[in-house]
């Protein structure tokens, strides 16, 4: 943290019971959007933005630097490239049954049947753990601090 | 004019009455405390009456239970949001604004 001199931060009943209760419900409704993507409103954007939000949630209610103790640098970045390489495996998979770039029909082929309707789905979930891992990672490195004096930012995340 | 349409028409002046309190009080009053106070109460009122009217007017459905639960989550989220702020400009030692000479901003 910037200024140490301030007292640690004390944690809120209120604010932590109602992240406790609506939680699981955002981290719903943000996969919910990430599936809805394919069909109708929604997508990988909008719902790695939603599913982010849970663990800022988390963060404003317990605390950020506990919340930054408790997750794991290699997960975030895990999750991060996971998406890049689901995408990746997707768009160059159809390339390699002699379709193009991200053309859901060359899997087809393959007996999937509705494949662009599971690629599409594929392509956003990964979308959204690429936007869930930028969100979260941002946070916590806005939340850091930037000491001028120093030069350069100490350890990410 | 069925009582329906009554009741919808009844809830949505409601809400908005209270959306422009909201809106009048954010503009108007003088600190941080005073605006957080004016928009979580009269914002979240506003708001939930509105939702109640679009639920009373999508009848039976899959839409109006969508729109119950935001009207519930909305009602839970939005004062804690609030009580969020008003407690971290608390931990900023931002001074409540006082009618007292001495305290004068």
């Amino acid at each position: 943290m910037s200024s140490n001199d301030r007292p640690p931060y004390v944690e809120s009943t209120i604010i932590m019971t109602t992240v406790r209760f609506v939680a699981p419900f955002v981290l719903t409704l943000g996969l919910f959007i990430m599936f809805h993507g394919a069909e109708s409103a929604g997508g990988g954007f909008q719902g790695g933005v939603v599913v982010g939000t849970v663990i800022l949630m988390l963060a404003f209610a317990f605390g950020i630097e506990a919340v930054r103790a408790w997750l794991n640098p290699t997960a975030i970045l895990g999750l991060i490239a996971s998406g890049v390489l689901v995408f990746l495996a997707i768009g160059f998979g159809s390339v390699a049954l002699d379709g193009a770039f991200l053309e859901y029909h060359a899997y087809e082929q393959l007996g999937i049947h509705h494949a662009s309707g599971y690629g599409i789905e594929l392509v956003e979930l990964g979308i959204g753990a690429i936007v869930t891992g930028v969100i979260i990672g941002l946070f916590f490195v806005i939340s850091a601090g930037f000491d001028p004096a120093e030069g350069e930012e100490e350890d990410l995340l | 004019m069925t009582p329906t349409d009554i009741a919808v028409i009844a809830l949505s002046v409601a809400g908005i009455f209270f959306a422009i309190v909201a809106a009048v009080g954010v503009l108007r009053l003088p600190d941080l405390y005073t605006r957080a106070h004016a928009a979580s109460k009269s914002d979240t009122l506003g708001a939930v009456l509105s939702l109640g009217a679009a639920a009373l007017a999508f009848g039976a459905g899959v839409p109006t239970v969508k729109t119950v639960l935001l009207l519930v989550f909305m009602f839970l989220t939005n004062p804690t949001a609030a009580h969020a702020i008003a407690r971290a400009a608390e931990d900023q030692d931002i001074e409540p604004w006082t009618t007292d000479e001495e305290g004068d901003a």
